[in-house]
């Protein structure tokens, strides 16, 4: 490997790496958590486990962690792990993460065999355990390893929980000896011809907004190309940015920093993909502080998270610094923030502000569809006003155009025309002919004799 | 005992008082003996940082630094009480774990806590998560946690009357979407059933399933329905395939 001398301990297998100097200023120089690279070969060569490793067809980029370690982040051929509260509350959050990868023309997998990585429940309720969480975070992975696909997860605390998971895994035998057997159950253990049973664990967790971070440069020249052809400019766009407490507070370790980036002080994914389009990064002073979601808070408390969301972040953001946006790069968070706005105003409390992820901030910036593709009128926060500072202008008729679209569908189905309907999603679906929906046709669904939710 | 004298400002519940003290002891041992433990306390300097640094300290009577000192000081009484209702304040942000000198995770601690508070069915445990039983419906049977139908507009009256507007032709709405994703109002998005099968084993193997029966028998009878009702579908395509 290109850095055989680096400032840390190199791992023999190569799967831990650090550059020969520090790449910024650290904190602790011989990381504990670093150690599980080191540990996975070992298990690796005892039969224990088996890395999915990746390799040069994912096109890996390297980033560096808090520690000065070397992440390769796979840019390519990816599975694409999905997030419950993504799909189901902010359709274009995952939206615009694909109409990346078609631009760009990467391969992907996006198929039905996954369930979530169900740590949103465990840390509301409780209702889980480790042993538990496991073993649905090894089937997924053990899914896309079939696959051949490299897992890239899209909601920070399935991240942040996986992270944990596999830390959790690889320091204590007796929570792989209790999942081995589960496995075995579900024919997701590898035997690789020598009688051994192996769990499949990723080199690396990765997190889309991993992913954006590794990729600005290739979005900043489509800005260029194609947003900016558009009439888009995002160079007076004021950008709070909040960071994701299970993406870089769990395990700290393991999540990007830059020296472009605070001096590597801060996490730099999102930071650093909305500098790289040349929008102004505000600062504010309560930056660390978390949005208040709280996992159960935001169903069951909801008075704690509207007053924490209220209190320590949108007031502290329009007041200190007047922000255009506050971008994010996960799910609870832009949740909390678009939605708990609007009530404010019931207290005088009204600090109207857009919100919404890295991704769809760079997806709108390179001249995404702000309906059609970035799906903004499920947001409850005020982004119209963004939306004309960054010259998309045309914002009516855009809406306009994508009601009439839904308003087609919806007649079409209601009068049955099914065939119709299919021949209006061939011209207007985006997803071929890059994204292969699945590798085998599902026998069917879990959710078809589920009842629609009512209040 | 009222309160506690290095600040435990609740007093500590009659309920709690009347419980034999072997099985307070029985139930802080049930934390102590999980395998994260050890991982997640090393010491406490009683510097606070971590409950300066809380969101949920900022508006309950709650504080992570008094969950570590309470397990340093085997504190039963005042540990057993936080199980019931205190330590359902934390918002599993991680804040207190990143900031800790001793790189305690008081915020993890608690996720052992609960989990013990659920597997031991507290009275407090099930009433505080009686409103959360649909999203353990949707979980349990689908591994979704999270649909677009479950975003009705009059539970969230507070979310603004855009959210409203966003219920109406829903389901045309998500078709719209041009990509796969989302297309599924029911469930985040269309899981496998082969999947949901394999979760249902996981459930059963973990203990899962018998945990949530004495959390809730209610709750638990809809989702074994919706949960063999699967498996009869499963069993049949699979007969039909052979
Ligand atoms: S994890 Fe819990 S205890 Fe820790 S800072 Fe967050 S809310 Fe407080
Ligand atoms: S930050 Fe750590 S050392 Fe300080 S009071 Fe909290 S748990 Fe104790």
């Amino acid at each position: 490997m290109a850095h055989a001398h680096g400032f840390g301990h190199n791992s023999p297998g190569g799967l831990l790496r650090y550059p020969e100097k520090p790449p910024f200023p650290l904190k602790e120089y011989s990381a504990h958590y670093d150690h599980i690279f080191e540990m996975m070969e070992e298990l690796e060569a005892k039969g224990e486990i088996l890395i999915h490793r990746i390799t040069e067809e994912h096109q890996p980029v390297e980033v560096f962690t808090r520690t000065g370690r070397i992440k390769l982040i796979p840019t390519n051929k990816l599975w694409h792990h999905k997030s419950c509260g993504q799909c189901g509350n902010i359709p274009g959050y995952p939206a615009s993460i694909f109409w990346f990868m078609n631009k760009f023309g990467l391969d992907y997998l996006n198929e039905p065999h996954q369930t979530s990585c169900t740590a949103w429940n465990y840390h509301g309720s409780g209702t889980s355990n480790p042993v538990a969480l496991a073993a649905v975070w090894l089937r997924n992975m053990h899914q896309a390893w079939k696959t051949g696909y490299y897992p890239l997860i899209h909601c920070g605390t399935s991240f942040g929980s996986y992270k944990e998971t596999r830390e959790q895994l690889i320091m204590n035998k007796e929570l792989r000896d209790a999942v081995k057997p589960i496995l075995r159950k579900l024919g997701r253990l590898v035997d690789i011809g020598d009688g051994k049973e192996r769990i499949v664990i990723p080199q690396e967790v990765v997190h889309y907004s991993e992913w954006v971070h590794a990729m600005r440069y290739k979005i900043k020249e489509l800005y260029e190309k194609e947003g900016k052809a558009k009439g888009i400019d995002v160079s007076n766009v004021r950008v709070a940015i909040h960071n994701a407490c299970h993406t870089y507070k769990m395990i700290a370790d393991d999540y990007p920093y830059d020296p472009e980036v605070f001096n590597g002080q801060r996490p730099a994914a999102s930071t650093a993909v909305v500098k790289a389009l040349g929008a102004q990064v505000v600062d504010y002073s309560t930056w660390f502080d978390c949005c208040g979601f709280g996992f159960r808070h935001i169903l069951t408390e909801r008075e704690f998270t509207r007053s924490f969301a209220i209190q320590r972040k949108l007031k502290v953001i329009y007041e200190e610094v007047k922000a255009d946006l506050i971008v994010t790069h996960d799910t609870g968070c832009t949740t909390t923030f678009e939605k708990n706005q609007w009530i404010g105003k019931a207290h005088g409390m009204y600090y109207p502000v857009a919100v919404m992820s890295d991704v769809m901030f760079a997806a709108l910036a390179c001249g995404a569809h702000p309906f059609k593709v970035v799906q903004l009128y499920w947001n409850c926060s005020d982004y119209e006003r963004l939306l004309e500072k960054m010259g998309i202008s045309n914002w009516r008729e855009l809406r306009k155009e994508w009601e009439d679209t839904v308003k087609y569908i919806a007649e079409l189905e209601k009068a049955g025309k099914y065939d119709e309907l299919m021949e209006f999603f061939k011209e207007y679906d985006l997803y071929e002919p890059y994204s292969r929906t699945s590798t085998g046709k599902p026998k069917a669904s879990a959710t078809a004799n589920m009842p629609l939710f009512k209040s | 005992m009222d309160g506690h004298p290095y600040g435990y400002n609740l007093p500590i519940s009659e309920k709690t008082k009347a419980v034999p003290w072997e099985e307070k002891v029985r139930i802080v041992e049930e934390v102590k003996s999980d395998f994260r433990f050890k991982e997640y306390i090393f010491g406490c300097l009683n510097c606070g940082v971590c409950t300066a640094s809380c969101p949920s300290n900022r508006f309950f009577d709650y504080s992570p630094r008094e969950i570590v000192q309470r397990f340093l000081e085997e504190d039963v009484e005042v540990l057993y009480d936080m199980m019931h209702e205190y330590i359902w304040a934390c918002s599993q942000c991680f804040t207190c774990w990143i900031r800790c000198p001793f790189v305690n995770n008081p915020g993890g601690l608690v996720a052992i806590m609960r989990e013990v508070a659920v597997r031991n069915a507290f009275e407090a445990t099930k009433d505080l998560l009686k409103p959360y039983g649909r999203v353990l419906l949707k979980v349990m049977t689908t591994g979704n946690q999270l649909s677009a139908d479950m975003l009705q507009p009059d539970f969230f009256p507070d979310w603004g009357p855009k959210m409203a507007d966003n219920m109406e032709n829903l389901r045309a709405k998500r078709l719209a979407i041009p990509f796969d994703v989302g297309k599924s109002v029911k469930t985040a998005w269309e899981v496998s059933l082969e999947t949901a099968i394999e979760m249902y084993t996981i459930w059963r193997e973990t203990g899962i399933f018998e945990m949530l029966e004495k959390l809730d028998p209610n709750l638990y009878n809809v989702i074994m329905d919706i949960v063999e009702e699967n498996e009869e579908r499963y069993e049949e395509l699979y007969e039909e395939e052979e």
